[in-house]
């Protein structure tokens, strides 16, 4: 399936996409469907999921084919991968400047090299080529239902930049509080911060400034602001409203963002109240096909949690025991206190990308071959001027980039 | 123990931060000695600081609107803080189109400076940050540690060249040596100096002018009879006094250096309403 769309591309948009995806995790999935491309992350605590969405028309050119081997009987299959986010972000790592300098961005991929390729070609005849290689892997999905949550404020990201600024960079979390007639934003304390060494910051604000706010239930929720300052950078270069959606402490809170061409969730673990939970905690459990490795792709996975049934609606519960230091391993010590639970449940609003093909297909691939997919994408770095030029422009990267002679045909007969 | 105090007009939030900035640059912890018309910022000299001490004066009428302020007792109407300054740098930071900062001595959990910002917003009602900056209270008994310190017996009194230039000097050379000699007479000319096996590079000041210091008895100079030539010396951390010279915001309206050969670099920055001392003592 191919599918081409003529549109604009921010570099700024994706390379800040990029960046707030990198504040989750070291490494992301790059998951190209037909109708755009997803990028989603997860951290290692399982307690910060990212979605980012661009939809085919983000792109100046977007085509995506699934190719499938003889002995495969899916004819749309998508392949996510994994790629390591410090391989990538060098590609983008100064977004300012690259939407100067470069005029064109490609990015393609050749299943059969386990290659991803970022090009960029740059001013002065200057080409850019970074070869990356990724993991197969099946993709994780962290579903949440928003539209269930009790309370949902709706802001401009100028205003959640600027009550963020007050906390220091250092700040790691931060509590929400909301009641019917007030909101505020507080650095988190416990029982015992020593208060004689901490400053500590709040800011309180009237219901008024938001564009949208309602608070069914009073509620005080602890997230992590480090993994939240991503998307507030990303969300302000798209200059699309940012959607909040939380209840008690304990449930998740999403930051959203969403417009006709692009769409992304930070969904983030929240404290939960100190209860007498047990040691023993319910191991996690995703909608997640467990990472094969790459040798292995004929072994069947049998740790996965499948759904039931593609569509069904699955309320799957983890408990892990997340403490914002994970990785300097102070679990142990952080056991009863900071232990936060997220709730993960099909989301309904990611339905354009579960579409019931994808997965099915999802369903078999951990006990059939690898589909291959061809995917093929072009956007455009430099605006404006350049739209004239675009038809030609394309079909000449096209020539230089493209893997195959069927999709440069294909592609020049469906040019509108 | 009471202490509140009120900024409204920006222009005077802007200076107080830009003093506040300067002093976080020279001390990681300070004192505040708040008086009923003046506070001060103090760093004595602790071997933990290096030997540096720093004595930062302003008045407190030049800076707020409102300045109200009860010492530990009638007598001795002061209070004595221990603070982080860069905490308040941080504060003030974010302050910069505020409508008013208001800055209260509190104890909830421990003592605290809390400042309160009050931001516009498009709402009816404004906005407003709050700060809680632990403080810790210094007792009366250990007020003696924080005295002014004495102007030094100098050998030489020189205006500083423009700080900007000596910044840049001073920057370069880091890289490359981690003490520096500075050096000066009274024919207004000053040296800074690095020497180490590799290299050795000297910057050489001239026509800086020496101020004029009337000694206790009247008469012209205390170093009268000093040759006009005579180089007066002293080798200190090169690190201290970029931080010195980097600290500063705002251009003083005064800048000079009394050396005490081979002792100690006593360094004074005066602007309208601050004046500013600090001390480098001189390296073995």
């Amino acid at each position: 399936l191919e599918c081409i769309l003529h549109s604009f591309l921010f570099l700024l948009v994706f390379g800040r996409a990029l960046h707030a995806i990198a504040r989750i995790s070291d490494e992301f999935w790059f998951d190209p469907i037909e109708k755009g491309l997803a990028l989603r992350s997860v951290n290692s605590s399982r307690s910060a999921y990212a979605y980012v969405f661009f939809s085919s028309m983000f792109f100046q050119h977007y085509c995506w084919t699934a190719v499938s081997q003889p002995c495969q009987k899916e004819k749309q299959l998508s392949l996510p991968c994994k790629l390591i986010i410090k391989s990538v972000l060098p590609v983008f790592r100064c977004v300012n400047v690259l939407e100067r300098n470069v005029e064109k961005c490609s990015i393609y991929t050749n299943i059969n090299d386990h290659h991803i390729t970022f090009q960029l070609l740059c001013k002065h005849g200057v080409v850019k080529t970074y070869n990356l290689t990724f993991q197969e892997c099946d993709p994780l999905q962290a579903v949440f239902a928003k539209h269930m949550c009790p309370n949902i404020l709706k802001v401009h990201s100028r205003l959640l930049a600027d009550i963020m600024i007050h906390f220091p960079s250092s700040q790691e979390e931060v509590t929400l509080s909301v009641t019917p007639v007030k909101v505020c934003f507080k650095s988190y304390t416990e029982e015992d911060t020593d208060f004689s060494k901490t400053m500590l910051t709040e800011i309180q604000l009237n219901p008024d400034e938001f564009d949208y706010f309602q608070v069914g239930v009073d509620s005080e929720v602890t997230f992590c602001l480090k993994e939240l300052r991503g998307l507030l950078a990303f969300s302000e270069a798209t200059s699309v409203p940012v959607s909040i959606h939380f209840d008690v402490s304990g449930k998740p809170i999403a930051f959203s963002i969403e417009d006709t061409v692009l769409e992304a969730s930070f969904i983030l673990a929240t404290l939960s109240d100190i209860e007498k939970e047990t040691a023993s905690q319910q191991p996690p459990c995703f909608s997640q096909r467990q990472e094969r490795p790459q040798g292995n792709r004929n072994a069947p996975n049998t740790e996965s949690a499948k759904p039931a049934s593609p569509l069904a609606k699955q309320e799957i519960k983890s408990v892990p025991r997340v403490t914002k230091k994970d990785l300097t391993g102070m679990e142990g010590t952080a056991m009863t206190e900071a232990e936060h639970r997220a709730m993960l449940e099909e989301e309904a609003t990611e339905s354009q990308i579960i579409s019931p093909q994808t997965l099915c297909h999802m369903q078999f691939l951990t006990s059939i071959n690898i589909a291959f997919l061809q995917f093929h994408s072009l956007f455009f770095g430099a605006v404006s001027c350049k739209e004239k030029d675009a038809t030609s422009h394309t079909f000449h990267s096209l020539a230089t980039a493209s893997d195959t002679e069927e999709d440069f045909g294909n592609m020049q007969s469906s040019q509108v | 123990m009471r202490f509140r105090a009120k900024i409204v007009d920006l222009a005077c939030l802007n200076h107080f931060s830009r003093v506040i900035n300067t002093i976080a640059k020279l001390a990681k912890t300070c004192t505040l000695r708040l008086t009923v018309s003046k506070l001060y910022f103090i760093l004595s000299d602790k071997v933990a600081n290096g030997g540096v001490s720093m004595w930062c004066e302003l008045c407190q009428g030049n800076f707020f609107d409102e300045f109200q302020m009860e010492g530990v007792a009638a007598e001795h109407n002061e209070i004595y803080l221990e603070l982080v300054p860069e905490n308040l740098s941080r504060a003030l930071k974010t302050a910069q189109s505020a409508k008013a900062v208001k800055i209260k001595l509190t104890n909830k959990h421990c003592p605290c400076l809390r400042v309160a910002v009050e931001l516009p917003s498009l709402s009816s009602s404004s906005r407003i940050v709050t700060h809680d900056i632990p403080v810790g209270v210094i007792p009366r008994r250990l007020w003696n540690d924080f005295r002014e310190p004495r102007v030094p017996d100098f050998d030489v009194s020189i205006y500083l060249p423009v700080l900007k230039t000596m910044k840049s000097v001073v920057e370069r050379m880091k890289n490359l040596s981690n003490s520096i000699v500075i050096e000066a007479n009274l024919s207004g000319e000053m040296n800074l100096k690095i020497e180490t096996d590799l290299v050795s590079v000297a910057t050489h000041f001239k026509d800086l002018g020496n101020p004029p210091w009337a000694s206790e008895d009247g008469c012209q100079s205390s170093d009268q009879g000093r040759d006009l030539e005579s180089m007066a010396e002293a080798r200190i951390d090169i690190k201290k006094l970029q931080q010195l010279l980097a600290g500063q915001q705002v251009n003083p309206t005064k800048a000079l250096c009394n050396i005490v050969s081979k002792r100690v670099v006593h360094f004074i920055l005066l602007h309208e309403d601050v004046s500013l001392q600090y001390f480098i003592p001189a390296l073995a």
